[in-house]
């Protein structure tokens, strides 16, 4: 193999030599030349030929600071040294400054064509193992592109991920990974797992070992790990064997994913289910009894009683009704796209209307209602969910008020906010009733209570709705004395 | 003279129904809806059976007053039963015969809700008349 289409670049006064060249190596090949030594050096340096022929003595400098020039450009150049005065001095000399070869004037064709074949085919074992060397050079650096690439993926998931050998020592793992295992621990890669792992990961990944042993192919094993008891941290360990090209298992990759909030939700919900089933049963179980008792008879002819079971019933039937209305509403809440009718609500109208319609039941028990309330106040929200809120605070104002108690109900702007205030003289709530007061199905349970419906879900619903509106709400309370509700709900300033 | 039964226990219902009908069986019945209420009957009333229910203001308030009537000295005169639906709801399972129940609760018996007037009636009468 040799190079065809040489470029070649002749550096010598004599123009012969030029003219020689051509005549005897043929026209494929590109022939340049300069008769400086100077330009020679520009020329030969700024770009690399096939072969430089470079005369000894030239007009401006000696050829062997040219050749020395162009090899330290050019560190493969081959440079053929054509001397008028030949000496095996000069001839070692430039050599070993790198010189290909070093012929005499004139030339011989029979000598120098071959030689000047020779050298082209030097020139193309040296272009083709620079090729290669670039070529691996390139892949090389692709690797490591993708090696990092792939590490920055790895690392960046937001899944652990652990690579353990059939020793059952760690040989990768993420850093998320240390943060699912819940440890501040460095890993040392090639260390024993049973060191860093929690057990019950240890035993998954023996287990998937042990079956891969024994069964050859096998399956991925997934399962709940509780990192953090007992809900604190939870994983889902996806553990699946890794299998050579021959089948034989080299070791487990395991995936960890963290499932905590879901947990949690999960058991939030359960125990929200358990409680509607709880506060549904109680009265269905008391209206069962109340009329299993008329129908049996049970107390003989004592109507008085029977009256007061029958009372008693229709109260918790209707109690149950109105549970299930909160129920609705609380899951109406809590999904996602409830669609709101928002407009422009005054929130002194809305007060003073929620309080006519409870004017029966205020009556009953001989409660007095005051108003203080500022007009022209707006708030932007929908005025049902807001009645609401008015209708629960209104209606336990007056279900836990003493007879002939006081309501004050007041409406006034403070900052960016509307404050409503009800404020009753009922029977208050402790420390500890004030505390779980928003919590479903929480009631405070005590003998004033003891006769008082309600769904325990009013209050959640309320705080509910009023976080919806980025609202806030506090209770004042003392027991035995009575309770203020504060409803905060967001202005709409003048020009919004 | 007839047998005293003291029922204590939050739920109104369940005392409108068991309250008139051991009445119209011949027992005389006292009703507490809370610990204190079920204190200062369980001094004045002098019962011969107590219905504890476990869960009223907090969730151990009937242990936390069994614990109390243990150290009255009506005790020893009277058949003192823990009354729950916690262990139905919740699955746990008590037993009146676990040290820590005999030292310091130290019921003489256990009973889930829900029960029948008629059945909490023959429990009664099993109880209380046969040992007398």
């Amino acid at each position: 193999m040799k190079i065809l289409d040489a470029r070649i670049l002749i550096i010598d006064a004599d123009t012969g030599v030029v003219e020689f060249l051509k005549n005897h190596l043929g026209n494929h090949h590109v022939i340049e030349s300069t008769g400086s030594g100077i330009d020679g050096i520009a020329k030969g340096s700024s770009s690399e030929y096939d072969i430089y022929f470079i005369s000894m003595s030239l007009p401006d400098i000696s050829g062997r600071d040219v050749l020395h020039a162009i090899r330290k450009v050019h560190e493969e150049a081959i440079c053929i040294m054509m001397s008028d005065n030949p000496s095996i001095d000069s001839a070692v000399q430039t050599t070993q400054m790198g010189a290909y070869n070093y012929i005499s004037k004139p030339f011989d064709p029979e000598k120098i064509i071959p030689m000047v074949h020779r050298a082209l085919e030097r020139r193309w074992y040296i272009l083709e193992a620079r090729r290669l060397r670039e070529e691996r050079e390139n892949n090389l650096a692709e690797l490591s592109v993708d090696k990092s690439r792939l590490s920055t993926v790895i690392n960046s998931i937001d899944d652990g991920i652990l690579v353990i050998n059939q020793n059952k020592e760690i040989i990768f793992y993420n850093p998320r990974f240390l943060q699912l295992i819940d440890t501040d621990r460095q890993i040392l890669i090639g260390d024993s797992m049973f060191r860093y792992l929690p057990q019950s990961l240890q035993k998954q990944i023996c287990e998937i070992l042990q079956k891969a042993e024994s069964e050859g192919k096998t399956g991925a094993i997934k399962q709940e790990l509780v990192i953090k008891p007992p809900l604190e941290l939870v994983v889902m360990a996806n553990t699946a064997p890794i299998f050579g090209e021959n089948g034989q298992c080299l070791g487990v990759v395991s995936v960890l994913r963290d499932i905590t909030e879901m947990k949690q939700l999960e058991q939030s919900k359960s125990r929200f289910v358990n409680m509607v089933a709880h506060e549904l049963k109680a009265p269905l179980a008391a209206i069962h009894s109340y009329l299993k008792m008329i129908l049996d008879n049970a107390l003989g002819d004592d109507i008085v009683t029977y009256n007061t079971y029958m009372k008693r019933s229709l109260e918790r039937t209707e109690a149950l009704m109105e549970l299930i209305n909160d129920l609705m509403n609380i899951f109406r809440m809590d999904s996602k796209g409830v669609k709101r009718n928002l407009e422009k609500v005054e929130v002194a109208d809305l007060l003073e209307n929620t309080v006519d319609l409870f004017k029966p039941q205020m009556e009953e028990r001989e409660i007095s209602v005051n108003l203080a309330l500022k007009h022209g106040l707006f708030i932007k929200a929908d005025p049902e969910e807001i009645r609401r809120v008015f209708t629960n605070l209104i209606s336990n104002a007056i279900k836990y008020n003493k007879y002939e108690g006081n309501i004050d109900i007041s409406c006034v702007e403070d900052g960016r906010w509307v404050k409503v205030t009800v404020k009753d003289t009922g029977i208050g709530m402790t420390a500890d009733e004030k505390d779980r007061l928003f919590q479903e199905f929480f009631r405070a349970k005590n003998k004033f209570t003891r006769d008082i419906t309600g769904t325990g879900l009013g209050l959640a619903i309320l705080k509910k709705i009023v976080d919806e509106y980025a609202g806030r709400i506090t209770v004042e309370t003392e027991f035995g004395k009575g309770s203020t509700f504060t409803v905060y709900l967001p202005r709409v300033m003048n020009g919004e | 003279m007839s047998k005293k039964i003291l029922l204590i226990d939050d739920d109104t219902d369940l005392i409108n129904i068991y309250k008139p009908f051991l009445q119209k069986h011949g027992f005389e019945v006292e009703a507490a809806y809370n610990s204190e209420e079920g204190k200062k009957l369980f001094k004045s009333f002098k019962p011969d059976v107590v219905f504890v229910d476990l869960v009223m203001e907090h969730f151990d308030s009937g242990f936390v007053l069994c614990h109390w009537i243990n150290q009255q000295p009506e005790r020893k005169n009277a058949h003192v039963v823990i009354f729950t639906s916690t262990g139905h709801e919740t699955g746990y399972r008590f037993s009146t015969q676990t040290s820590e129940e005999k030292t310091w609760i130290n019921a003489d018996d256990y009973l889930e809700k829900p029960i029948s007037s008629n059945d909490l009636l023959q429990y009664v009468k099993d109880k209380v008349l046969k040992e007398t």
